[in-house]
C-alpha cells in the first residue's frame, strides 16, 4: 500500500518528516536549496517507485534491505549520523548544527569516538539508573537531579553490574557488596578500583553517551 | 583522461558532481543506473559495488582511480582542475 497519496509535493515530505527527525534531534538541513533539490530528487522516487527510497542509492530489490534507505533512513544509522552531525546525503542535520552546508559533500564512515543513543530521557526518573547496551558492550546509566551520567558497567571488586546498583545523591552502591562509586568522577574508595566515565549528552530528549 | 560517472538521476550529489565536471569543462561518460533495466542495471549495480563497496552513488572512475560521492577535492586532484 502506498504511504503517500498521489500528487505528494516537496512541501507534504517535509511536514511529514520535520516532526519524526525532531524526535531523534535531528532537523532540516539549514541549506534550503539543497534541501529542495533533495527532496525534489525523493519526488521523483516516490512517483517512480512508490516510496521516498534514497534519491542517492539503488535498491536491492530485498523488501527488508530496501526499508534501510527510505527516507529518513536515522532509525538505521544512529551511532554513524551523530558522529557525522548529519544523515548520508545530508537533507537533515543534528538539532545543534547551525550552518549544515558546511557538512555537504563526502560520505565517509566516521572515525573516533561515536554518540550512540542510549535512551530517552523520560526512561528514567531522578535517582534511578539501568543497564544499557551500546553495542556488545553494557554501561551503566544514571539520572541524578535532571543530569545523567554513564560508567563502566563493572564493579572494581567482583564485577558485578554497577547498573543495577542503588543510588544516593551522586553515588552508586553496588547491588553485591556495596562499594560506592560517584556517578560524576567513577572514584571509589577503594584503591585502583576506579570506574571509567563516559560523557553523556541530550539532545531533543533523546540521551546520548559518547564511545 | 578518461572519465565515467556512476549516477542515479534522482541524486542531488550526482548533479552536483556532473555540473561541477561540466563547468570545468571535463568530458565524461554517464551511466544512469537507475534508468537501466534488466541484466543491463544489474551489470551497472555489480560495477558499482565493486568500484565502491556500497551502492551509494555518485561513483567516478577517472583513469582507474574511484571516487565515491561528490568529493571536490579528490577530484581536484585526480582531474588536475
Amino acid at each position: 500500500m502506498r504511504r503517500f497519496a498521489p500528487g505528494t509535493t516537496s512541501d507534504d515530505l517535509k511536514a511529514y518528516m520535520g516532526p519524526f527527525v525532531a524526535r531523534l534531534g535531528y532537523k532540516f538541513n539549514t541549506d534550503e536549496d539543497f534541501v529542495a533539490m533533495v527532496l525534489e530528487g525523493e519526488i521523483e522516487v516516490l512517483d517512480r517507485d512508490g516510496d521516498v527510497y534514497c534519491p542517492c542509492r539503488v535498491r536491492t530489490g530485498d523488501p527488508k534491505e530496501d526499508l534501510k534507505i527510505i527516507c529518513p533512513c536515522i532509525p538505521f544509522y544512529t551511532d554513524q549520523f551523530s558522529a557525522m552531525r548529519k544523515c548520508w546525503c545530508g537533507l537533515f542535520v543534528r538539532t545543534d548544527v547551525e550552518d549544515g552546508s558546511a557538512l555537504h559533500g563526502v560520505i565517509e564512515a566516521p572515525t573516533g569516538p561515536v554518540d550512540v543513543r542510549i535512551a530517552a530521557s523520560g526512561d528514567l526518573a531522578d535517582g534511578q539508573g539501568r543497564v544499557v547496551a551500546v553495542g556488545k558492550r553494557k554501561l551503566a546509566l544514571f539520572r541524578v537531579d535532571g543530569e545523567f551520567f554513564c560508567l563502566e558497567n563493572v564493579c572494581g571488586h567482583l564485577w558485578a553490574p554497577l547498573g543495577e546498583g542503588y543510588l544516593d545523591g551522586y553515588h552508586v552502591m553496588c547491588p553485591w557488596h556495596g562499594w560506592r562509586y560517584d556517578v560524576r568522577t567513577g572514584e571509589t574508595d577503594h584503591p585502583d578500583a576506579d570506574v571509567k566515565t563516559y560523557p553523556v549528552s541530550v539532545r531533543a530528549g533523546e540521551v546520548f553517551v559518547r564511545v | 583522461m578518461a572519465t565515467k560517472v556512476y549516477a542515479l538521476s534522482t541524486c542531488p550529489y550526482c548533479k552536483m558532481a556532473r555540473k561541477y565536471l561540466e563547468e570545468n569543462d571535463v568530458p565524461f561518460d554517464v551511466v544512469e543506473v537507475d534508468l537501466l533495466t534488466g541484466t543491463e542495471r544489474e551489470e551497472a549495480v555489480a560495477q558499482v559495488k565493486r568500484l565502491s563497496g556500497g551502492t551509494s552513488f555518485p561513483v567516478m572512475e577517472v583513469d582507474g582511480e574511484v571516487i565515491v560521492g561528490f568529493n571536490k577535492p579528490k577530484m581536484q586532484k585526480l582531474l588536475h582542475l
